[in-house]
């Protein structure tokens, strides 16, 4: 299904990413910096430490201001919306940050019902019925629910943040290294619970990573940031097929990246 | 959220949700339309709710959810049609859905599985064991504190008199820095508050003596607080605040990335290397500081008193010969080390005591300072008593 859809550019892009720059100090990240993302797929952005991966996570979702270029989310332009108009778009997307950014003072339940709490107007009981859903649908089992993020592991830390992003049932879900501290069961276990949650919900999936197994088992395309922009996109094989560029051609002609092909 | 239509991006068209039951055939069909969403879900429960389930007048009747004309449906929306379809089939209708696409059948199929999982609720305590349980949690750590502050205090003296055994295990470089931050570093803080308090006190005796014509006499008060009680007592409540907390975030945060472990698995001993030097520092360091803030106090009360009574430098020091002699000060000065002791046993094995979270720090470093203020006045509470008896 996601295939087919990225398949086809005339469709209107979800996130489109033009002409963007940002410098931090002297420290030129980016310098014209084009990317497309369409609904319906998963996209991974790769690229060496630096590059500012986690930092486009942070610009198209408004945490960082960018110094030129315009991001537009669901066809408008994050930057021109009012308050208002902002609340709704941030309700219509979920990020899980890179340790599940879990507030530390509620528990694993509560924090799932945050977002309800903040921009509906439901009964508890909803929200409870709601939160112990989306707690099943991202794996934790119930004995998670009340407890606190201090007393979870690292991957179900993860698992609760995406089951808060996933509150809203939101469009776009960003994932900051969404597999990076599992161990490789749980890492692939995570690449499955991403790829099933996409199909469930329909869910436009944008992924920084560093992981190839997640690269090859979950990403329908993939961005390279390298040299300052996104030097190419395309499916992972077709990357690592014909790599035209030096970073690329080490990242998925490696041993490694053979590794994680041939499994 | 699964739209039926998914070329569609925005604005998100807000079809206010709907449904109604109606016969079909032998069919009850709850028909359902719009955009069945979290945001409409209050709405959409409160109506599905108060819905009374169809009863077939014979058995071969069955039910069935048309959803044909949903046009947006996320997992609230599908949760309220499976908890509805749950109604139906549990009073004996059995009912199937109609009109889903290939995504929203999958999407329906998940929420069902997933919705049938168990639930864990809080043990709920009953009022009287709730507050006999709140009595104990309260009272428990304070004795396993004790006994802990105890046990580290025990073994900060072994470990110092291994060092008098092996002094080359004594760590200079750390001695002296710490020296400087918590003493040299108090000085202006400590000043500037003895000063200020020495005059406030000053100024409030002089005022409640006039009454009596006794306003000299509030040089001797001063004098006598100053020196046994108030220097001592601000310059160690300071300095529990400013070195005890920064003791325990310090070692807190060496604890929390693992670096005394890794000491440990080095072979260097962290009492030795981290906890001795500050204490040891702080034993040093805070007699000095509480000397320096009794005379800042007598300098503050010598501004107040030039101010209200006129008196020059030459008849306060006089009048201060007259009122206080070395058992004064010493009675003060007795109590530095010992409250440096406690700040600095406090802020370490608080320090130590801290986890993997930040949270942990941040929880540590307060009862850290609650913990030594307390114990710092207990402390000057005992002295007191106990220098009245010895008649000091």
């Amino acid at each position: 299904m996601a295939t087919e859809v990225a398949a086809s550019p005339e469709r209107p892009p979800i996130i489109s990413v033009k002409g963007l720059a940002k410098k931090f100090g002297d420290q030129q990240i980016w310098d014209d910096l084009n990317l497309d993302v369409y609904r319906g797929e998963i996209v991974g952005i790769v690229g060496g430490s630096g590059q500012g991966k986690s930092v486009l996570l942070r610009v198209i979702t408004g945490l960082v201001t960018p110094d030129a270029g315009t991001i537009s989310v669901f066809g408008r332009d994050v930057r021109e919306l009012s308050r208002e108009e902002k609340i709704d778009m941030e309700s219509r997307w979920g990020v899980l940050f890179q340790d599940g950014a879990l507030f530390s003072s509620l528990t694993v339940l509560q924090n799932i019902q945050v977002p309800m709490r903040e921009h509906l107007d439901l009964s508890q009981s909803i929200m409870d019925d709601l939160a112990y859903l989306k707690l099943a649908m991202v794996g934790l089992s119930s004995t998670a629910a009340h407890k606190f993020p201090s007393e979870l592991s690292g991957g179900m830390r993860k698992r609760a943040g995406l089951a808060r992003a996933l509150s809203l049932d939101p469009e776009i879900v960003f994932l900051d290294e969404p597999t990076a501290g599992l161990d490789p069961i749980g890492a692939a276990a995570f690449d499955q619970l991403i790829r099933k949650l996409q199909q469930t919900l329909g869910l436009t999936v944008y992924m920084v990573t560093h992981d190839l197994d997640s690269i090859f088992t979950v990403c329908d395309r993939v961005a390279v940031l390298a040299d300052k922009k996104i030097v190419r996109t395309g499916a992972p094989a077709e990357l690592q097929a014909r790599p035209l560029h030096p970073w690329i051609e080490e990242y998925f002609c490696g041993v490694r990246a053979r590794a994680a092909l041939a499994q | 959220m699964l739209k039926r239509d998914q070329g569609v991006i925005l604005p998100t068209s807000v079809a206010a949700p709907g449904y109604k039951v109606e016969l079909r055939g032998t069919a009850f069909c709850l028909v359902a339309t719009g955009s069945w969403t979290v945001r409409e879900a209050m709405a959409l429960d409160s109506g599905l709710r108060r819905l009374r389930v169809p009863i077939p007048p014979t058995p071969d009747f069955t039910g069935q959810v048309d959803i044909s004309g949903i046009e947006q449906l996320d997992t609230a929306g599908a949760w309220l049609l499976q908890r509805t379809v749950r109604t139906w089939e549990n009073k004996g209708l059995h009912t199937n859905f109609a009109g889903a696409t290939e995504s929203f059948e999958i999407l329906l199929d998940e929420v069902r599985l997933r919705s049938d999982e168990q639930r864990s609720e809080i043990a709920k305590l009953s009022l009287l064991a709730s507050l006999t349980q709140g009595f104990a949690n309260a009272i428990t750590p304070i004795s396993r504190d004790a006994l802990l502050i105890i046990g580290f205090l025990g073994h900060l003296m072994s470990t110092l008199m291994r060092m008098v055994a092996q002094p080359w295990r004594f760590r200079p470089t750390s001695f002296i820095h710490h020296l400087d931050h918590a003493g040299l570093r108090a000085v202006p803080i400590i000043s500037l508050i003895c000063l200020l308090i020495g005059a406030v006190v000053m100024q409030q005796g002089i005022v409640q003596l006039k009454s009596y014509g006794a306003e000299a006499f509030a040089v001797n008060m001063v004098a006598i607080l100053s020196l046994r009680e108030v220097g001592i007592l601000l310059t160690a409540i300071m300095v529990a605040g400013r070195s005890g907390s920064a003791f325990t975030a310090e070692i807190g945060s060496m604890k929390m990335r693992e670096e005394i472990d890794a000491m440990r698995t080095l072979g260097i001993d962290p009492m030795e290397t981290l906890v001795a030097p500050r204490i040891l520092a702080l034993v040093v360091v805070l007699p000095l500081l509480a000397f320096l803030g009794a005379m800042m106090c007598l300098v503050g009360a010598g501004v107040m008193a030039r101010i209200m009574l006129g008196m020059d430098t030459a008849a306060y020091l006089d009048a201060l010969h007259n009122a206080v002699d070395i058992r004064h000060f010493m009675a003060g000065l007795v109590k530095a080390p010992f409250a440096a002791l406690i700040i600095g046993l406090v802020g370490c094995l608080e320090g130590m005591k801290v986890s993997g979270s930040a949270e942990s720090l941040g929880s540590h470093v307060t009862s850290a300072v609650v913990k030594a203020i307390f114990l710092v006045i207990i402390l000057d509470a005992l002295f007191a008593m106990f220098l009245s008896v010895i008649g000091v």
